[in-house]
């Protein structure tokens, strides 16, 4: 029996450690660590192992491309005026017959975003009407100093699809691929003589349905286009 | 060659051979109307038209001495006679015989209705491809002024009266007066804003009346014969003889003649019934701008108040019959295309109403007719209706809101059948075209 | 009879002026019913159908921007009646079925009546799933009017705008139906100095503008109210800018002035801000001369001002040519730098030889209440003297047409031709260049005889005087360039007609300058030199005890500059090769004196000068600026202007200081403290009597077959507004000369035919207008027009010319100028 004495004795002090673990704020405090140490380790291993975002998660922005490399965006500024942080500078201009960017007549000459303004928000997304805009899983984009922070169009722009040529195209060209943009709801607009304004006595008028054929369809979904990026 | 019948009031010397020569029309009576018209002062005259109930003929009914009564006198500007010759009205074609027959009867009601409104200058705007009628008005004319009854001296009585022949170049808006107005201006031919009317500030800024050629001619004869003569015919509110013109599926189409307040079934009969014995399904009281009633108004009396009550016009007295193997939606697309072709472009609804009807009726048509479109077709009507400038756009709106009104089942058989009528119709895009050619040239033969 | 009505307008009565349109009336009590077609200075049209309101008791609802308040109307609107409201939805649904959904792409987008109206009464789904009317994408109305006809609405407001503002109807619409369209003619573009008022009435994108053209949107332009310094109108206009630069300027509204409108000039000629001869820096000759003057520091160019002015430390003899562009606050502080700093009064405002007369009337002019624009609009009669209101103060045609249009104003002119208004006027008083005196001598003394002793002046000037005296306050309108005598003459005539009379220079701010006393023997304030008090008195405000001695005008400067009796030549902004009429005396005074001059782009005078100090814009400075009329108005900056470029004043103050003087002012702010000092003093001078002309009218006569030239600029020259601006440029109208019939029929010349004018040294050729405006005798020389490769300056012609038909077949197309030195 002469064994049960230390026995005991080591039974009390695991009790009083015990009940001073679980009373005492000191107790309670080396608790946390201790169960901590039994548990598998939650640390991220970034930057060498990146952990992947929800999918509608707020990245970096991305300027699109149709599939024959044309620019979706036109320009139109409407993501410079959702901006509630004014991060967002563009600036428009006139395709030409030698120069085109993107369909239809007007273009973004000059696409900038000051990441030292933007708040992520994703105002200007929903506000682009051609899906031009969209943004990415890309946060790594942080700088030490200002400039840095400000994105022009060559940074932002999609690059070129496989095997299609970087902008600007050939009006031309353009009409002979004879793609569809805008959901079919218009090719290469049939007027557009770029920076060359065909004279108003050229007059001609038509009905669309000479222009181009016309499937009858329920919705008229105008913002949506082929190719669209997804989220 | 046969009068035109039953009444032979304004149509007496249609069967006369030569009755656009001057001597033939003045050996059966022409020019005397006029002498009796010196013999009166102009509010005599105008007691006159008054007095016999003569409504105007060219479509609105408006009582024409009032109209004429209203004339800015004394503003030191001139007063200007306009006959409304532009007759492209769908359906109607009474002007045209008249002139071509009887020139002379429209010169000396032009003659008689200046001497009343105390005009010295006299417009008729003919629709440019009236050629046979321009030739004949410019032999009438030029007759006219070589007997001295036109010009500085009209009878010897030192009143003046000139006419000028203007031929318009064929569009359907420049029937409507101010429209018209424009057009003999040189301008575009676009309706004018009211205030100021015409009878104040029409043809060059200056008072004006335009008036129809069965209303000038008629008035000539009121004022020759006395107001009795002219309301012998017709009831009290709608007096007088009326040229009519029907066509559509009757065995003899035409120009007919009739008292006011005939019931339609019996000028139908009068036209020789229904083609083949088909049953009377619709038909357009009075051009393609009123709108359609269908077999179970064929008694009313033909007469304008009578129409008004039935939900429709006595309009220009061009009834046009269509029996049962008639697609009313069909007719009434043929109208729709019609005045979205002719609306001026001047007001939106109009332009744009016109536009996407027509569209709508090529949808259902088509088979892609959708079941909201009924309501559509109706909604934009309804904002079409007195919301366009002139009453052309109420006009497209007239055989759409009635056919909806009569034969909503029709419509929406196409829409379940996809396009296709019923199998007892036969289409008027395809096949009947040719027969309807025909029957016009039967119509023409006719007269 | 009243002259108001009382009506109800959604439940709330309110009276009006006989006549007010529904729509305006509603406007009163804060309803803005939508429209399109309506605009408040075109005729009603009520093409739209936006408007419909109900009106009790009537048959149909209303339109209510065609139609007039009648007393005891219950009229509801949108906001009470359903009537109304479905009717408007029903419009808006109407005009968008065929209107292309491409607002981004649109330069309207942001400021489009047709978004905002289908945002605040539309339908926000669309019922149309067929197919929209296309047609090719924009057309070029004209170099600067772009038309897309998908987006049009077919409002009529650009075609009424040119058929009942402007009366250019260039652009009409055509076809009919869903086609109808705007359109030009085969062979005119839309040539019309008013072009640009059709882009800013446009409710929707259908016409935009090429120099605009995708520029930026309506939230990134930085607006700043401004008045426009390209004539002497004063039209109010905005300003806008993108990042430090201007983009696009619009008309601002000023019932006063512009009513709503400005012209083509104004509006676009804004590309000499950012030309590549802009001026950036300043230059400097270096004392070698003959090379071109090269970019220096502020520091240089102000040690060299003060080393040419003042090299012993005495100021040597400067003349100060002001030009009539400087605003109110800088022609002042000319002034004063002249007579204090200077110790000279050898200033001009001008760049033409004035008669020594001139000064007087001008000095009598400016004390009085001279004719506004609204005098003209009501005049009834209005005289204009030696002008060419459309080519030379475009506003104020638009004004006389108004008041030709509305209220059948008889418009006379006087004088060797009157441009375009010839079509609008109802007597022409021809005479020979700048010998409209007397004309107006004679219309005074016809005033006089009333009528008994008519054989004495031509039927036609009794007409016209008769015309003068039947209504209350005749308008007499003096342009620049009427002849000797001309502007008190009609100041005389329309003091006895109890009238009123106006000098319409051309350039903005001749009357400023003219306020401001800078010219010879005028003195800020509206004193005069040759008063003993009045001279006293601004020269004890500055601080002098006596003032320089009287100066000498533009002639006699550059006489004596060419002599080497004035040393310096201190320009501020004045082409001096470019416009004066005598070139051997500015070659001989350019060579001769040394040049100081402050401008904005490079020209002909800059490359002579020797030092040249970049200036800011108008667009780039605060400042007061007085219009024709006399009203004086401020304007703010717009933009920054380059980083070197400094204020007139600014330049004026620190050369001062290098001289060691003080102006005793640093900004506008003091100036303006400074000018309030020599406020305009009440006076009225007599106009200066009538000259002895017996002599002279025999003279005029003179039976030899030279022709007089009458010489002046069409309003797109080759003027600064014109650098840089090639769309504005493009519309430029061809350079012709304008000849009578009776004078192009000994030629055998007829319209578009090639003619030589040949005098002094000069000769230039170009196509001819043969026209009865143009009085017989005289013959018109386009200046300073954009005929190419010209070389021959028209002004250099002299008075008389001889005028000769080229040989058909001699003259190239392609070189439609030829000009042998």
């Amino acid at each position: 029996m002469e064994f049960l004495g230390p026995i005991l004795f080591l039974l009390l002090v695991v009790v009083l450690v015990g009940i001073a673990l679980n009373t005492t704020v000191l107790g309670r405090g080396m608790a946390m660590p201790l169960r901590q140490m039994l548990k598998k380790p939650s640390t991220s291993q970034y930057p060498e192992q990146p952990r992947p975002v929800t999918p509608r998660f707020h990245g970096r922005h991305q300027l699109n491309r149709y599939d024959d490399g044309l620019e979706k965006c036109i320009g139109c500024e409407l993501c410079a005026w959702a901006c509630p942080a004014d991060a967002i500078y563009v600036q428009g201009a006139n395709n030409t017959l030698e120069a085109r960017w993107s369909p239809g007549e007007r273009y973004a000459e000059d696409y900038q975003i000051n990441y030292s303004r933007c708040i992520l928000c994703g105002l200007c997304i929903e506000a682009c009407p051609t899906r031009a805009l969209t943004m990415t899983h890309d946060y790594e984009f942080s700088s030490d100093t200002r400039r840095g922070l400000v994105y022009t169009k060559d940074m932002l722009l999609a690059p070129a699809p496989e095997g299609a040529p970087d902008t600007p195209h050939r009006d031309k060209d353009v009409r002979e691929r004879g793609h569809n943009y805008y959901g079919g709801k218009a090719v290469s607009p049939p007027g557009l003589h770029g920076g060359d304004h065909l004279p108003a006595t050229a007059r001609t008028m038509s009905r669309a349905s000479q222009v181009l054929p016309m499937a009858p369809e329920s919705e008229a979904d105008w913002g949506d286009a082929p190719g669209r990026e997804e989220d | 060659m046969g009068t035109l019948g039953p009444v032979t009031a304004l149509s007496t010397r249609y069967d006369v051979d030569r009755a656009w020569d001057i001597d033939v029309y003045e050996d059966h009576g022409g020019y005397q109307n006029v002498r009796a018209a010196l013999d009166s002062t102009p509010d005599d005259m105008i007691q006159m038209i008054k007095d016999s109930g003569l409504r105007g003929r060219g479509g609105a009914g408006f009582p024409t001495g009032l109209k004429w009564s209203f004339i800015a006198q004394d503003t030191g500007k001139p007063v200007y006679l306009v006959v409304n010759a532009d007759e492209s009205e769908p359906g109607t074609f009474k002007d045209r015989p008249l002139m071509e027959r009887d020139p002379h009867s429209l010169v000396e009601g032009i003659i008689v209705s200046c001497l009343a409104i105390q005009s010295e200058m006299a417009y008729i705007y003919a629709r440019g491809e009236f050629g046979l009628v321009s030739r004949r008005l410019r032999h009438a004319i030029e007759q006219a002024y070589e007997r001295g009854y036109l010009g500085a001296d009209v009878f010897g009585s030192g009143k003046r009266v000139d006419i000028t022949l203007h031929r318009g170049a064929a569009a359907y808006i420049c029937g409507e007066e101010t429209a018209l107005l424009d057009s003999l201006e040189g301008r575009r031919g676009q309706p004018r804003l009211r205030p100021p009317f015409p009878a104040t500030h029409g043809l060059y800024g200056c008072p004006t009346t335009v008036n129809n050629v069965e209303t000038v001619t008629a008035a000539g004869y009121i004022v020759g014969q006395g107001p009795e003569w002219f309301n012998q015919y017709g009831t009290e509110k709608s007096a007088g003889p009326k040229l009519m013109c029907i066509s559509g599926e009757v065995k003899r189409p035409g120009n007919y003649e009739f008292a006011l307040g005939t019931p339609v079934s019996e000028m139908i009969a009068a036209a020789g019934g229904m083609l083949d014995d088909r049953e009377l399904k619709f038909f357009f009281p009075g051009g393609s701008s009123t709108p359609i009633l269908t077999a179970e108004h064929a008694d009313i009396p033909y007469t304008f108040e009578a129409m008004t009550e039935a939900d429709s016009l006595l309009g220009t007295g061009a009834l046009m019959v269509h029996s049962d193997k008639t697609s009313v939606v069909e007719t009434v697309y043929r109208y729709v295309k019609f005045y979205e072709h002719e609306s001026c472009g001047k007001c939106t609804p109009c332009r744009e109403g016109g536009y996407w009807t027509a569209q709508v009726y090529e949808r259902i048509l088509d088979g892609r007719g959708r079941a909201e479109d009924l309501d559509l077709l109706a909604d934009i009507s309804n904002n079409i209706f007195g919301r366009s400038f002139c009453a052309l756009g109420d006009a497209l709106t007239s055989p759409v809101l009635s056919s909806l009104e009569h034969f909503r089942d029709e419509y929406e058989y196409l829409l379940r059948s996809a396009g296709r009528l019923p199998d007892h119709m036969q289409s008027v895009r395809t096949a009947t075209a040719n027969e309807y050619l025909e029957r016009n040239d039967l119509a023409t033969a006719g007269v | 009879m009243t002259d108001t009505v009382t009506l109800t307008i959604d439940g709330k009565e309110i009276t009006v002026p006989k006549g007010t349109l529904l729509i305006r009336a509603a406007e009163q009590l804060g309803t803005i019913i939508p429209r399109f077609c309506d605009h408040p200075l075109l005729d009603p049209v009520g093409a739209c159908r936006q408007c419909i309101v109900e009106v009790e008791g009537q048959r149909k609802p209303m339109t209510a921007c065609t139609t007039e308040a009648a007393d005891g109307w219950v009229v509801n609107t949108h906001l009470t009646s359903d009537v109304a409201r479905t009717a408007q939805e029903g419009q808006l649904e109407f005009l968008l079925i065929n209107h292309p959904l491409d607002c981004p792409m649109c330069d309207k987008g942001g400021e489009c009546p047709l978004q905002d109206q289908a945002m605040a009464h539309g339908n926000h789904h669309s019922r149309f799933v067929d197919e929209k009317r296309k047609y090719d994408k924009p057309v070029a109305v004209s170099a600067q009017v772009l038309l897309d006809r998908e987006r049009c609405v077919l409002c009529a407001r650009c075609t009424r705008f040119s058929d009942q503002v402007s009366g250019d109807p260039f652009i009409e619409l055509f076809e009919r139906g869903a086609l109808e369209q705007v359109a030009i003619y085969e062979d005119e573009p839309y040539e019309s100095y008013f072009s640009g008022n059709v882009i800013q009435i446009c409710p929707v994108g259908a016409l935009t503008s090429t120099s605009y053209r995708f520029k930026a949107r309506p939230f990134d332009l930085r607006s700043t109210p401004s008045v426009c310094d390209g004539c002497s109108a004063g039209c109010s206009q905005t300003v806008q800018a993108r990042r430090g630069q201007v983009e696009r300027q619009l008309a601002r509204t000023n019932m006063a002035v512009n009513e709503m409108w400005n012209c083509d000039k104004g509006r676009f000629g804004y590309g000499h801000l950012t030309a590549d001869t802009r001026l950036t820096s300043p230059l400097v000759r270096s004392d070698d001369d003959g090379e071109e003057p090269v970019a220096a520091d502020w520091a240089t160019a102000l040690t060299r001002v003060r080393s040419i002015l003042a090299p012993d430390g005495e100021v040597v003899p400067t003349a100060v040519l002001s030009g009539g562009r400087l605003p109110d606050e800088d022609a002042y502080v000319a002034g004063k730098f002249a007579r204090t700093v200077l110790g000279t009064d050898d200033v001009d405002f001008r760049t033409r030889f004035a008669p020594a007369s001139e000064g007087d009337a001008l000095a009598a002019l400016a004390g009085r209440d001279t004719a506004t624009y609204d005098d003209v609009e009501q005049a009834g009669v209005v005289l204009t003297v030696g002008l060419d209101p459309e080519e030379e103060v475009p506003i104020l045609y638009l004004r006389l047409r108004k008041a030709w249009r509305n209220t059948k104003a008889r418009l006379v002119s006087v004088g060797a031709s009157s441009g375009s208004l010839a079509e609008l006027l109802w007597r022409r008083l021809p005479t020979d260049v700048g010998a409209e005196a007397a004309v107006l001598d004679d219309l005074a003394r016809a005033l006089d005889r009333d009528g008994d002793d008519a054989d004495q002046s031509s039927p036609m000037v009794a007409e016209v005087a008769d015309a003068l005296g039947s209504v209350d306050r005749p308008v007499v309108l003096v342009g620049e360039r009427a002849g000797d005598g001309a502007l008190a003459a009609a100041g005389r005539l329309a003091d006895a007609l109890g009238g009123k009379v106006a000098w319409v220079p051309r350039r903005s701010n001749a009357r400023g300058a003219l306020d401001q006393g800078l010219a010879a023997g005028l003195l800020p304030g509206l004193r005069r030199h040759d008063d003993d008090t009045q001279r006293a008195e601004v020269a004890a405000a500055w601080g002098l005890d006596e003032l320089p001695t009287r100066g000498r005008d533009l002639h006699e400067i550059l006489t004596l500059a060419g002599k080497g009796k004035i040393k310096v030549l201190y320009l501020l902004g004045v082409d001096l090769v470019r416009d004066v009429a005598d070139q051997r005396l500015v070659d001989k005074a350019l060579r001769r004196a040394t040049v100081i001059t402050h401008d904005i782009v490079a020209n002909a005078t800059t490359a002579h000068a020797d030092v040249v100090l970049p200036v800011t814009a108008s667009q780039e400075r605060a400042g007061t600026r007085t219009n024709w009329e006399g009203r004086r108005q401020q304007f703010r900056p717009g933009v920054a202007g380059p980083q070197l470029v400094q204020h007139d004043w600014e330049i004026l103050v620190q050369v001062t200081g290098m001289l060691g003087h003080d102006l005793g002012f640093t900004d506008l702010d003091g100036i303006r403290a400074d000018m309030a000092a020599l406020a305009p003093i009440d006076t009225t001078p007599d106009w200066p009597a009538a000259a002895d002309r017996s002599d002279t009218a025999a003279a005029a006569d003179d039976g030899d077959d030279t022709l007089t030239a009458d010489v002046y600029p069409l309003l797109l020259d080759n003027g600064v507004h014109q650098v840089n601006a090639p769309d504005l440029a493009a519309t430029a109208h061809d350079p012709h000369l304008r000849l009578h019939p009776d004078d192009a029929a000994p030629l055998g010349v007829s319209d578009g035919d090639e003619v030589t004018v040949t005098g002094g040294k000069a000769e230039l050729t170009l196509p001819v207008r043969v026209t009865p405006d143009q009085a017989a005798g005289t013959v018109f020389v386009p200046a300073n027009s954009t005929a190419p490769d010209q070389v021959d300056n028209p002004r250099h012609l002299g008075d008389r010319v001889t005028v000769a038909a080229v040989a058909s077949g001699s003259a190239t197309a392609d070189q439609p100028v030829e000009v042998n030195a």
